[in-house]
């Protein structure tokens, strides 16, 4: 590919390696550049320079950040802060150029503070890693996201990201107590619910932490984040029944999540179209009987005490409408494996049965749980259309999560994958894929859900109809969005706020 | 493969996979519990071929990382104490 050299002012560059003060802190390179332009999520390659940035900066400091974001302001450079890269929109994908602040280098655990169980670090420490650090002290930071191995805290505040223990204890919005963001002209500002970097919970002032939660890059970068940490879990527990038919396994999923446990986790919802997929190359579907169309699951998390009474409660309530336990292999097994599902984007299939290699696109909705047969007949009816006409998709099925925190009853994360052969590609398979976006999200706002429970709604196909799913609050949005970032310097292009400055 | 290789040498009849045997009309298996999509499913995009130790290798990798992340989130597991049921087929 032929990338066209950055069109950045030399004197911006030599103020940024002045700023940061190290030599291979300012990256100009083709390699650090292409690597910084896309995500995991299927990308528009026969357009990839479109999303190259100018410049990539490796920050250590909160001052680092500020001075870069000063800079960028007084000189209308777009700045996108990035952090793992593995959000499955584009939050971290820059749409104009620009500088791209990689957080990677403020990766320190400042403070683990056991009176109050409060761990203090950077944005750019990874959950795996910061567990593996808490382990000797009894203690856990529960965020548990299907990337738990590979992406990093400050994405996770960006997107507000969705945690797979959420029913038991919190998604990211609930285990992120404050933190510290530099805002888009470079003022450095601490959120939480009032005052207070270890309260949990105020009522001074407005609950600031919750407008800066999921801000997609758009209001500024976080440069330090005070997390919760729980008691480690002495046991868990998941079992996985199988269902002849969706429906069954529906009403089953609804009894788990109801059953008043409080130490349940999650409960899961796999529907026919999934279970055909996991039957291609996932060990624990492969040899299921021909008669399994439908996964329901649960998992437990607590102490011994609790959780072993409870377990025989979830076999119950998996059985009562004739759901079959899979075993305790495949349900121990399959449950671990949940917690890292960045491995399988490459399991396409051609029309003709063919293995491709695909990228991974999963529509993460917030449907209420009485909406969702609806919406996954409409959701297959659309993909069943685009597969048709296009061989560059694959319907992967749908799977939903039980999605309030510590409430799992109620709505629900409902996600369709599908693959997507970026190989192929062309514009008009590009068109073809926002368009597909598009009307998978709008089926969603048409049953008073919200289109995306974890990903953000930053890429065409959803960014469009972001005024729609907002209502009479996209105005008091796109307020905040002008009175904050007065140049639109800060991640320009994402969610339609582009239109506050029109 | 003949016999399990002797540690330290590389023997290339000793590292070759032994003949699949189907498990489903799309996959076959040719280590025990080591599932792979049958062969004539990738023809446009070839599988690689591998040598047996490099296969398992990363099988034992995959259930060390399993492990691991059990880890992650609490000291043990409690089990059903039950295997799969059957179903009416």
């Amino acid at each position: 590919m032929t990338l066209a050299p950055p069109t950045i002012d030399s004197g911006i560059l030599e103020e940024l390696r002045a700023i940061v003060g190290e030599e291979d802190a300012v990256l100009i390179s083709k390699s650090s550049r292409l690597n910084r332009a896309r995500v995991p999520a299927p990308f528009p390659v026969h357009r990839w320079e479109e999303f190259v940035p100018d410049a990539v900066v490796l920050p250590r400091t909160v001052q680092h950040v500020s001075e870069i974001v000063k800079l960028a302001n007084r000189t209308k450079v777009p700045i996108v802060p990035r952090a793992g890269g593995t959000g499955l929109a584009d939050g971290a994908v820059p749409l104009r150029g620009g500088i791209v602040v990689d957080v990677k280098r403020m990766d320190k655990i400042k403070e683990v503070d056991l009176a109050n169980n409060t761990v203090t670090v950077g944005p750019g420490i990874n959950m795996q890693t910061l567990n593996r650090q808490l382990v000797k002290h009894g203690v856990m930071f529960p965020d548990d996201p299907a990337s738990y191995a590979c992406s990093l805290i400050g994405g996770r505040i960006g997107t507000s990201g969705f945690s797979l223990l959420g029913s038991r204890y919190g998604h990211t919005r609930d285990l992120v107590i404050s933190f510290e963001i530099v805002l888009p002209t470079g003022e450095v500002i601490e959120v939480g619910d009032g005052g207070g970097r270890k309260v949990r919970k105020s009522s001074t002032g407005y609950h600031l932490k919750h407008l800066f939660m999921g801000h997609q890059g758009t209001l500024g970068i976080v440069t330090e984040a005070t997390l919760e940490l729980v008691p480690r879990a002495e046991v868990e527990f998941a079992a996985f029944f199988l269902f002849e038919d969706f429906d069954t396994a529906y009403r089953t999923h609804r009894l788990l999540a109801c059953s008043g446990l409080a130490t349940l986790a999650g409960v899961m919802l796999f529907d026919s179209e999934k279970v055909a997929y996991l039957r291609r190359d996932d060990e624990a579907y492969i040899e299921q009987p021909d008669w399994v169309k439908a996964v329901a699951a649960a998992s437990l998390y607590g102490t011994r005490a609790e959780v072993e009474p409870a377990s025989k409660i979830v076999m119950e309530l998996g059985r009562s409408l004739g759901g079959k336990y899979i075993g305790d292999e495949i349900s121990s097994g399959d449950w671990s494996a949940r917690h890292d599902r960045y491995a399988n984007p490459l399991h396409g299939r051609a029309r003709d049965g063919q293995v491709v290699p695909m990228s991974w696109h999963c529509e993460d909705a917030a449907v209420p749980y009485s909406e969702l047969p609806a919406v996954r007949a409409k959701w297959h009816a659309i993909a069943s259309r685009y597969v048709e006409q296009y061989e560059i998709f694959d319907d992967w099925g749908m799977f939903a999560y039980t999605n309030g925190a510590h409430k799992p009853w109620g709505d629900v994360l409902a996600e369709i994958d599908m693959g997507l052969w970026e190989e192929r590609l062309d514009e008009a398979g590009w068109q073809a894929f926002i368009s597909l976006k598009r009307e998978i999200a709008q089926t969603v706002l048409d049953h008073g859900g919200s289109m995306t429970a974890c990903h953000g709604a930053t890429r065409a196909g959803d960014a469009e109809l972001v005024p729609q799913e907002m209502g009479g609050g996209w105005d008091v949005m796109m307020a905040i969005k002008r009175l904050l970032d007065p140049n639109n310097v800060m991640n320009p292009g994402k969610q339609s706020l582009d239109r506050a400055y029109e | 493969m003949a016999a399990d290789p002797r540690p330290g040498r590389y023997v290339q009849s000793e590292q070759a996979a032994p003949e699949p045997r189907r498990v489903s009309h799309q996959v076959v298996m040719r280590f025990d519990h080591v599932f792979e999509v049958d062969p004539a499913l990738m023809a446009r995009f070839p599988q690689q071929k591998m040598p047996a130790w490099d296969t398992k290798r990363i099988v034992a990798a995959r259930w060390d990382h399993l492990d691991d992340v059990h880890r992650q989130f609490a000291d043990g597991k409690v089990l059903a104490g039950e295997g799969p049921e059957a179903g009416d087929d």
